[in-house]
């Protein structure tokens, strides 16, 4: 079991460098920005992976909730002026309070609640970003939203913001890491396998899943702020129930639950789609094939191949050592 | 006055269509405990069949094009129930909500490559209005509260009157007892998506005079009936109906106070108001 996480560590660390070093050798844009929003995908999951993939409630809202963030970031940033560090923090800000409040109402009750007030959320975020012309730009979109700097090194190219963000992939991977195992951790699993088992402990579910969600909600609207800085325009038409959906894909391809599993998911779901683009018209259809084929079949997803496929290696390796 | 009568009238029209998807997600979660959320996509594929294969491609009368999308939908409906349903009844919630979208983003993208990206409407189909006193009502309207009521008796004789329809809220109330008094589950599963089916391609042709037939023309009728369906009682069908009723009316009314682009808003304030407040919903039964 030990080495089995610590294999899993070691992968994690694997990874990371090599995302770090591949635009060494893809000095592209369009890489680059694929990379980018591969991360920025990798942060928002590592957030989603606390409701959803823990916590077992199923999360439909992240768009407006990344949305938010965006918005919340982009906003402070052009309209006042103030440093894009302090507007990252009041995004975060924002998505505690839309775990709290969104969380509250719909966790109150077991069941489905939380799935439709998230889906219902995130289409009124759109309908008010869409509408709210004089202030969020409505679909016309917010151009010119600043980039920022570190220190004295500015995150002008493409290149920068993705060490950048990297960087800050791994805090947030290592802050998940540490929750996970944590007593919050704990909790989270267990509100999943047996929800009467935790209450006869004296343990109260609903504050359990709340937090999970808030988690998720800060991870989120976080992503959202650090989107809205790396492509210095946002518009309403992108914060749409797809995006939403896709990051659930993304959890359920990589592995519910499972950080390792959310870092390969992210990496697969955000390429995959630009590895099918040579299928031309059908290659929306042949992903959400794909998509539905992994979730009946690999319901684990792609981090329970890994396993199998080392389990007949150990089995032939113990095989091997017996004769 | 008459201001008012014809936005209750038309409130009450659209509230017919939430409370119709309401009964029809809420008759696949009784059956199965499957939330379906590709409804709002088979709402649009019934639009699609009725509309541009029956109608615009081999020129059928009205009533023929209904009858024959009616029974296409029930077809597909079987399918869909043997390939999806059936399999995903005993996985965890997850996972079956997953399959449901992905099987709407499916449905969509078949609907893009058959009949093309192009949004149209049914030229001549329920178009006009009807004058009584002062008030002025069009024709789609009336024929959707006409439509939406015999579809509820007829629904409401079904469920209480005939054996199918019984096993069908014996399975609802107590799937493992169902089971074990002899009743084919799977089999009722099968009757229960190919009737949700036939309502959802009536929404579809219903609401076609209203909305151009269009790959997102549900996508709001879909997410309301989740709506009504919360407000009225989760998981109960006359509660589905009120909650239905409730929003619709209430988001005309809505739209006379608040600039018309937020009317859609209405429903998801009533949604978490009810959540906060009465959980339960208007009538007090869930499931």
């Amino acid at each position: 079991m030990k080495t089995a996480r610590r294999n899993q560590y070691l992968w994690m660390g694997a990874l990371f460098v090599f995302l770090a070093l591949v635009p060494l050798f893809a000095d592209n844009n369009y890489y680059i920005t694929i990379l980018n929003q591969m991360v920025i995908n990798m942060i928002v999951v590592f957030g989603l992976n606390f409701i959803t993939g823990l916590t077992g409630q199923m999360n439909l809202g992240t768009a407006g909730i990344y949305a938010i963030g965006a918005y919340t970031s982009a906003l402070l940033s052009k309209n006042f002026g103030l440093s894009p560090w302090l507007t990252m923090i009041a995004s975060v800000c924002a998505g505690f309070l839309l775990g709290r409040g969104l969380g509250y109402p719909s966790l109150k009750m077991k069941g489905v609640y939380l799935s439709l007030t998230t889906l219902a959320f995130s289409e009124i975020v759109r309908i008010f970003a869409t509408n709210l012309i004089d202030i969020t730009g409505g679909t016309q979109g917010l151009k010119s939203i600043p980039r920022f700097s570190v220190g004295w090194i500015a995150l002008d190219t493409n290149t920068k913001y993705f060490y950048f963000i990297l960087v800050v992939a791994i805090a947030m991977c290592l802050l998940s890491i540490r929750i996970t195992d944590s007593k919050w951790g704990r909790e989270f699993r267990a509100v999943k396998d047996n929800q009467d088992a935790i209450e006869s402990l004296g343990l109260d579910i609903r504050r359990i899943k709340i937090r999970a969600f808030t988690l998720a909600a800060m991870y989120g609207a976080f992503g959202g702020a650090l989107y809205a800085h790396f492509n210095g325009y946002i518009t309403s038409l992108s914060f749409t129930t797809d995006l939403s959906i896709n990051y659930v894909i993304i959890l359920m391809v990589g592995g519910i639950g499972n950080i390792l599993g959310n870092m390969i998911g992210s990496i697969v779901v955000t390429l995959l789609p630009e590895l099918l683009r040579f299928l031309g018209d059908y290659y929306q259809i042949t992903y959400c094939i794909l998509v539905l084929a992994s979730a009946l079949f690999l319901p684990d997803g792609l981090i329970s191949l890994y396993g199998k496929v080392m389990g007949v290696f150990n089995k032939r390796s113990v095989a091997e050592g017996g004769e | 006055m008459s201001i008012i009568m014809q936005l209750i009238i038309s409130g009450i029209a659209m509230g017919f269509i939430y409370a119709l998807v309401g009964i029809e997600y809420t008759l696949i979660w009784n059956a199965s405990g499957v939330l379906n959320f590709s409804h709002d996509k088979l709402i649009t594929l019934g639009a699609y069949i009725f509309g541009g294969t029956y109608i615009l491609a081999l020129k059928m009368g009205f009533v023929q094009g209904i009858l024959l999308s009616l029974l296409t939908v029930a077809i597909v409906g079987v399918i869909i129930a043997r390939t999806i349903f059936i399999p995903l009844r005993n996985l965890t919630m997850i996972y079956t909500i997953m399959a449901t979208v992905m099987l709407g983003k499916i449905i969509v993208e078949g609907i893009r490559l058959f009949w093309g990206p192009v949004p149209f409407s049914v030229p001549g189909f329920l178009v006009g209005t009807v004058k009584i006193g002062k008030v002025v009502i069009s024709r789609a309207n009336i024929a959707i509260i006409i439509t939406a009521f015999i579809c509820v008796c007829a629904l409401q004789l079904f469920l209480y009157k005939t054996k199918p329809g019984k096993a069908m809220r014996c399975v609802a109330q107590n799937r493992n007892a169902a089971q074990l008094m002899g009743i084919d589950v799977k089999t009722v599963m099968v009757t229960t998506v190919a009737i949700s089916m036939i309502i959802c391609c009536l929404i579809g042709v219903l609401v076609s005079p209203l909305l151009n037939i269009s790959t997102t023309m549900s996508n709001m009728i879909g997410l309301k009936g989740f709506a009504a369906g919360v407000i009225g009682g989760f998981g109960y069908l006359p509660g589905a109906i009120i909650g239905g009723l409730v929003i619709g009316i209430v988001e005309n009314f809505a739209s006379m106070i608040f600039p018309s682009v937020y009317k859609d808003i209405a429903a998801f304030v009533l949604l978490v108001a009810f959540l906060l407040i009465r959980p339960k919903g208007i009538t007090g039964k869930t499931r």
